[in-house]
């Protein structure tokens, strides 16, 4: 029996319902701690649930539109949302989610298989390999560049800001005209912008991961902060997450079961995480973000192959499938569930700590002084 | 006698005037270039930083230490030497340094255009139209500088006392006019104001002394002085800091009390009588407890000058109200008054949570309140208490709603007053219900969702959506927000409920 309902939405059991829960909770809480969106756990996770890999990346934009909403909520009542900078981002976002959804829905058309033995739907092959392949690139760059920002220096203070070497160069590069985001506080060439809207847009509509290259270009590209980087690309998130869901689901690609479901452990994971970001270090932070996306890819790569067989590129014997398959999934849930355990053990660590510290300390008095 | 803050921009005649001033009222000169030399000396880089901040907005949030570095050490240099009487300082919004002191006279010199490019082009051997954008040049360059340390509009003249414009005016007889102004009563130093001075300084002293020692020159700390008392906050990464501060500063005269507070952010509590066991005490005290953050005081007295008047005594009246002409000036006031000792209480109360981020006073127009309010400190919150006391409740509610506006775009963090600061705190018996409701309508929803799975399949994906594949977009547009909203409500409450939110 196939593990499909028509030709693209899996069979809901208790086993993978339970699975989506807590795939949400632990995109939540790496979403929370990190602040960027979690799909790079969240859409290869649903695909090693043997969901296509444009209905997980469809679902995974509505189950995030909603989350968005609310982060986004959040962020605006804490001033950290720099609404002028979103808007300007979101106009070439839109195009760039559009051409997204065009080049995956195309994609997923052409078929590249069709013998049914592939993950998620088999005449899905040439799309799954598309999305990984985007996947791998983008996420190879960012976490590798997150985690050498880490551990760029052995004498690196604590609580050592991001690098600004990058912001410092593109502010040197003479492409008027320039806008200054006042929230943000910095002025930028507005070509940067649109180029990043269009990129950030178009990694959205691919994997669902333009947040997790968005904030970082704002903070290392633009030297806007990161709590302002956060507040604001979560609030363009909304809308350019609205706008793709709508998309996908215009063109049938939606499962809200899925959605509904991803949504009850994220919204709690989210708390959680974000709790957690006030008391864990951010050196601490940038270095689990990099080792998890690292990992991620790492689930990717091992999953490619399978994807070059279904479409007749690649030949090896089908006993190693599953073995692929298993080896796929295993390196992606050891990667998230270890990242959040490792947020939560911190958390916890770090609020009975806290409790023990008496905040205040009377250091000195001078003799003789009252 | 005061302490007269002379701003203009270069070939403007402002020096002459400050120089002129300075002697005939026989009162000590500086400018700028002194307190560039000194900070200089003191190994910060005035002129890269410039040149940073002008051309390369982008790097600021880099050059915040040393920005403040600088300001500590410009702060440190006018105090001291203005400490041994009268001074005439020219420069660029100097006046800014000394927040919460009285006895400063602020005065802006307006330039007149044409002797001003004839002047350029004299000394720098320039035709009219170079000297005219060597002018528009350097202009916006003292302007863009300006935002960046000071965070006002140099041009703005709700940041004077007095505007001489030279186009009208010799310079000779602005001079002798000033002169005049310098000598009114309500410019004197008061006790209140030159103990103001006196934290001022012994606050950018500590900040000095905290930037030169190697082991918390990185360390993000904010300072703060009042009466005698330093307290320096610091972030929970960095709490190792904590024992090397009292050594890093060292002992600075005037220094009574260091207290290290460690704090993830801070809440600006603005309230015009604080008392320590009051319901708004036990608010932000429990808000900062939640958040992990500092809380700091700040006393302010509305006064009756609108804030919208131009040029003149701008800021003052509260200030001057307390004064008949500075004859009981010249009485120290022995015995603090019930206020100030509330005050101090409610400082000692939140020492004892472990939340004192220091504290401060001030008196009169709503600019005089946004100017001490540090745009280098990263709030997270400002707190409106009360306000107003004076006025009936309906007014009362209005000014506070007001004020809240009108800081609310000049501080970067959402200003609240005690009443939505409690609505957010508390969860009253509202907040259950509607969290309840919430919470079955999400039951409602789920089940809808998966016990008719397969007629919303085929309305997702199915032959229903190939028909009429609107409806899936529809669908999702509505659904999508609506469950986020209303689980994300319900797990708001849950989260107030376990004070984890």
């Amino acid at each position: 029996m196939s593990h499909l309902i028509g030709d693209i939405f899996i069979q809901l059991t208790w086993g993978n319902a339970l699975a989506l829960v807590l795939l949400g909770l632990v995109g939540g809480i790496l979403s929370g701690f990190t602040g960027s969106g979690a799909a790079f756990i969240m859409t290869p996770g649903m695909m090693n649930l043997r969901v296509p890999g444009v209905v997980a990346v469809g679902s995974n934009m509505a189950h995030r539109f909603g989350n968005n909403m609310m982060g986004a909520k959040r962020h605006a009542g804490l001033g950290n949302v720099d609404k002028k900078l979103s808007i300007f981002l979101l106009v070439t976002a839109l195009a760039g989610v559009q051409l997204a959804v065009w080049i995956n829905s195309k994609l997923f058309n052409l078929g590249g298989g069709g013998e049914g033995h592939g993950e998620g739907a088999g005449s899905g092959a040439v799309s799954n390999l598309y999305i990984s392949v985007v996947f791998i690139s983008v996420l190879t760059l960012v976490g590798a560049f997150m985690l050498r920002d880490a551990f760029r220096s052995p004498d690196a203070k604590e609580g050592a800001g991001p690098s600004m070497k990058l912001a410092n160069f593109f502010s040197k590069l003479p492409l008027p005209p320039y806008v200054h985001f006042p929230v943000a506080d910095v002025r930028v060439s507005l070509w940067l912008v649109l180029g990043l809207g269009l990129l950030v847009g178009y990694l959205d509509g691919t994997v669902a991961i333009g947040g997790f290259v968005g904030v970082p270009a704002m903070i290392y590209l633009f030297g806007v902060p990161t709590t302002v980087a956060t507040g604001s690309e979560l609030f363009m998130a909304m809308f350019g997450g609205a706008w793709g869901a709508i998309s996908y689901a215009f063109q049938g690609f939606v499962d809200l079961r899925l959605s509904c479901l991803l949504l009850i452990g994220s919204l709690l994971g989210v708390y959680i995480g974000a709790y957690g970001t006030k008391v864990v270090k951010e050196v601490l932070v940038r270095m689990v973000s990099s080792s998890i996306i690292l990992l991620a890819v790492l689930s990717r790569v091992v999953a490619v192959p399978v994807y070059l067989r279904e479409m007749g590129k690649m030949n090896f014997s089908e006993a190693w499938v599953p073995w692929l398959k298993g080896g796929s999934t295993a390196i992606l849930f050891a990667a998230g569930i270890g990242g959040a355990v490792l947020v939560l053990y911190h958390v916890v660590k770090a609020t009975l700590e806290r409790r023990r510290v008496h905040a205040t300390l009377l250091v000195r008095t001078p003799a003789g002084e009252p | 006698m005061p302490i007269i803050f002379i701003c203009s921009v270069p070939f403007s005649g402002g020096e002459r005037v400050a120089k002129s001033l300075a002697q005939k009222l026989g009162y000590g000169y500086m400018s700028r270039e002194d307190v560039v030399a000194r900070a200089n000396e003191a190994g910060i880089p005035v002129g890269k930083l410039e040149v940073a901040m002008v051309k390369r907005p982008s790097v600021q949030e880099r050059m915040a230490r040393l920005k403040d570095r600088y300001l500590a050490v410009a702060t440190a240099t006018i105090c001291e030497k203005a400490q041994d009487g009268n001074l005439v300082y020219y420069g660029r919004a100097g006046h800014r340094l000394l927040p919460g002191v009285s006895h400063v006279l602020r005065l802006h010199v307006l330039p007149e255009h044409g002797q001003r490019v004839e002047t350029v082009m004299t000394r720098l051997k320039l035709s009219r139209e170079k000297a005219e954008k060597f002018l528009r040049d350097i202009d916006g360059d003292i302007l863009a500088w300006v935002r960046f340390v000071h965070g006002i509009d140099m041009d703005d003249s709700r940041m004077y006392d007095f505007v001489a414009n030279l186009e009208n005016l010799n310079l000779e007889n602005a001079a002798t006019a000033l002169c005049g102004v310098a000598e009114l009563p309500d410019f004197r130093p008061t006790p209140a104001s030159q103990r103001a001075m006196q934290d001022r300084y012994l606050q950018a002293q500590a900040r000095i002394k905290l930037s030169l020692d190697d082991r918390t020159a990185d360390v993000d700390l904010t300072v703060r002085a009042n009466d005698g008392v330093l307290t320096i906050t610091y972030v929970p990464l960095q709490a190792r800091a904590a024992s090397l501060i009292s050594d890093a500063v060292g002992d600075l005269p005037g220094c009574r009390e260091i207290r290290c507070t460690m704090a993830s952010t801070n809440v600006l509590w603005i309230q015009e009588a604080f008392k320590p066991g009051s319901e708004t005490f036990r608010e932000v005290n429990e808000l900062a407890r939640r958040w992990g953050a500092a809380v700091e005081l700040l006393q302010y007295k509305p006064g009756d000058a609108p804030s919208d008047a131009v040029a003149v005594a701008v800021g003052r009246s509260a200030a001057i109200e307390a004064r008949t002409g500075g004859v009981e000036d010249d009485v120290p006031d022995a015995q603090p008054s019930s206020e100030e000792r509330s005050f101090q209480e409610t400082l000692e109360a939140l020492v004892h949570e472990g939340r004192s981020g220091g504290g401060q006073r001030v008196s009169g127009s709503r600019d005089r309140l946004s100017a001490v309010i540090s745009p280098s400190i990263p709030y997270s919150l400002v707190v409106l208490g009360d306000l107003f006391l004076d006025k009936p409740a309906a007014t009362r509610t209005r000014l506070v709603r007001e004020l809240s506006m009108f800081l609310g775009d000049r501080v970067k963090a959402p200003v609240l007053s005690t009443t939505d600061l409690a609505a957010k705190l508390h969860l009253g018996g509202r907040e259950v219900a509607r969290g309840a409701v919430a919470g079955v309508l999400v039951v409602l929803i789920y089940c809808g969702v998966f016990l008719w799975q397969d007629r919303l399949i085929d309305l997702l994906g199915g032959p229903a959506h190939k028909a009429a594949p609107w409806f899936a977009a529809v669908l999702v547009a509505l659904m999508a927000p609506v469950i986020a909203f209303l689980y994300g409500s319900v797990l708001a409450s849950m989260m107030k409920w376990l004070k984890m939110d």
